[in-house]
């Protein structure tokens, strides 16, 4: 039905049957000439991270041993270090459009990781089998562990976006409590050990795999998905709506829009990418890390924002973030060739942070004048 | 939509609303009929029950008793989006636009147009005819725009007002329900509020005002509604009435034999 009204008032408004007279005064108009696309390009935050990390690039190629920092075998290597960041980034800067943040996709990460372990040795043979290491049932393991990653992700991601929309949670308390339920349950699931007897072909297949010996394999899905995720929110109704919402929940409601369904899908999305980051770092380690990741939530988001993305709502640069998600990696890496302490890496990202997010405010500040 | 049967100038028929908060009765048995190209200005006090009469007929709200009808069909109203597939669109006091979104993604937020085949069931945006359709309806509104790409945000309140009247013109075929549609405006942008509103009664559509602004209700609207401690204690002609009256009424002059 409301189809058909669409359709009736787009037929209006083309035969011009409005019956409107055009009203005698016109408004002020608004002063905002078209952009050149050079000017857009300057105006935009993705485009002032891309001069950061080339500058950066060369910089550590000039002043890393024999360049070694530019050749390609290296830049690859900080694609495959940045993948897992790449798709957490992406889905925070999802979640900052729609004025929602999800601190929990670190913790989620583990225990889904963790329970795709526990799945694909389940599946893949007896445990005297595995000990022994040998796989009878690999392939279909590997299709259940990569099941499990999507569907727990999603299912934590679900859990999170519930609790917002059902119990009226701010994001960030809610997804602060989860981060904890889910790192708690992972520890008490694995005692806080490491998971063993991951099969080593899931690294050759693809956590180590690389495309013509050269681009590794998980940059590339990483790229893909990123692109999909850049796509859906410029092209789709989805990337609209989630605009929107962040934008002006209220307006986005009195437009008809279900806001709690976007809402918790939005979630279940960054949920699911959560859960692919997961099975990344099962293929690229052949282990689980229940220690390490807690913070991951908070890095993506500061990738997000560094990106160009506020935490007001109603914008998402998916390439910004992208670029954002390098950064850090980038300066660690460029750090350890140079045998400097990889710990100053977190000085150089808070105070890129702060610059980042400065420029931005500034460059909003004068869009508004 | 079709109209047929012996009530087809009558778009909304409210019949004995009854809306309870508690303990505290806002709506207390509302009679009214808004007819088809009608301008109705809905007139009372705070808190007489203006704004939650108008929110039941737009589905924010759910009433406590009674019956409505559009078209003369008795519908519940269950939700704003199920009072959009009626046709009823509301324009509020503060605006429904998204300020982060473009002017062309807001006029067609929530009946967005899609593109044909696999690319619209895949949820894929035809912003092109958006905008194009969305330049049409503003012209035809009388609003001018350098640009449809521009973010509602950087729009003066005047224009984001009018947009959000163009709004609900737009997509409205049955009703347009306003909420002070000018209370923040200066008087030439009110104006244009004004024309628009003309424009969309002259289209048909019944149009349910509420509006402080008295003396303008008595020389704009076809009809003054005036609503008393969650009743209707008056229902005037415009061109026979004068303001005096209207206050009266509105203050509890002359309506008071009709209160318990």
């Amino acid at each position: 039905m409301s189809d058909q009204i669409q359709g009736e008032a787009v037929e209006k408004l083309k035969n011009g049957e409005n019956g409107v007279q055009p009203a005698a005064g016109h408004l002020s108009s608004i002063e905002q000439k078209d952009l050149t696309p050079i000017q857009m390009v300057l105006r935009s935050t993705a485009f002032w991270i891309l001069v950061i990390l080339v500058v950066l690039v060369a910089i550590f190629g000039y002043l890393t041993p024999n360049n070694v920092f530019l050749k390609p075998g290296t830049l690859f290597t900080v694609g495959l270090n940045a993948s897992q960041m790449l798709i957490l980034a992406v889905g925070a800067t999802i979640q900052l459009a729609s004025k929602n943040m999800d601190l929990s996709v670190g913790t989620n990460l583990i225990l889904t990781s963790t329970l795709a372990a526990k799945i694909l040795k389940m599946v893949a043979g007896t445990p005297e089998q595995i000990m022994a290491g040998s796989y009878p049932n690999l392939g279909m393991a590997i299709v259940a562990a990569v099941a499990a990653s999507i569907v727990f992700g999603g299912l934590f991601g679900m859990i999170n976006g519930l609790i917002v929309t059902k119990l009226k949670m701010e994001a960030f308390i809610a997804t602060l409590a989860t981060m904890m339920v889910y790192w708690g349950i992972s520890l008490v699931i694995t005692q806080g050990a490491s998971e063993v007897g991951i099969p080593r072909a899931l690294q050759l297949g693809f956590g180590h795999k690389k495309l013509l010996d050269l681009i590794p394999l998980p940059l590339v899905v990483a790229l893909i998905i990123s692109g999909i995720m850049w796509l859906m929110m410029r092209y789709t109704k989805f990337g609209l709506y989630t605009c929107a919402i962040g934008s002006s929940k209220e307006s986005s409601e009195r437009s008809g829009i279900n806001t709690d369904l976007y809402v918790v899908s939005i979630f279940v999305l960054v949920g699911v990418l959560a859960g692919i980051a997961g099975f990344f770092d099962l293929a690229r380690f052949a282990t689980t890390n229940p220690q390490g990741h807690q913070t991951d939530g908070l890095l993506a988001i500061t990738a997000a924002v560094m990106g160009g993305t506020s935490l007001k709502g109603g914008r998402a640069s998916i390439p910004g973030a992208m670029l954002g998600a390098l950064i850090p990696t980038i300066i660690q890496t460029g750090l350890v060739i140079m045998s400097v302490g990889a710990f100053y890496q977190m000085i150089a990202t808070g105070v890129f942070l702060v610059i980042a997010v400065y420029l931005d405010q500034k460059r909003y500040a004068s869009l508004l004048d | 939509m079709d109209t047929g049967g012996t009530n087809e100038q009558v778009a909304i028929e409210v019949k004995g609303i009854k809306k309870n908060y508690g303990h505290l009765q806002a709506l207390r048995g509302v009679d009214l009929k808004v007819y088809k190209g009608e301008i109705l200005a809905l007139i009372g006090d705070n808190g007489a029950g203006k704004s939650t009469l108008a929110k039941i007929i737009c589905g924010a709200i759910q009433k406590t008793e009674g019956d409505l009808f559009f078209w003369g069909q008795k519908t519940e109203v269950q939700s704003i989006n199920h009072a959009h597939k009626i046709g009823v669109f509301t324009v509020y006091q503060d605006l429904s636009l998204a300020p982060d979104l473009p002017v062309s993604d807001n006029l067609f937020l929530g009946r967005e147009i899609m593109r044909t085949g696999i690319l619209g069931r895949m949820g894929v945006l035809d912003r092109k005819a958006m905008r194009a359709e969305s330049k049409k309806a503003l012209a035809s509104l009388g609003i001018g725009l350098k640009s449809i790409s521009v973010d509602t945000r950087a729009l003066s309140g005047g224009e984001r007002q009018a947009l959000a009247v163009a709004k609900a013109v737009t997509w409205a075929n049955t009703a347009l329900i306003m909420d002070e549609p000018t209370a923040a405006l200066g008087a030439r942008q009110s104006s244009i509020v004004y024309d628009t509103i003309r424009a969309a009664s002259a289209r048909g559509l019944a149009v349910l005002v509420i509006s402080h602004d008295i003396p303008k209700m008595v020389s704009f609207a076809d009809r003054i509604v005036v609503l008393r401690h969650g009743q209707i204690v008056a229902s005037l002609e415009a061109k026979k009435t004068t303001l005096q009256e209207v206050l009266n009424y509105m203050l509890g002059g002359k309506g008071e034999s009709k209160n318990e």
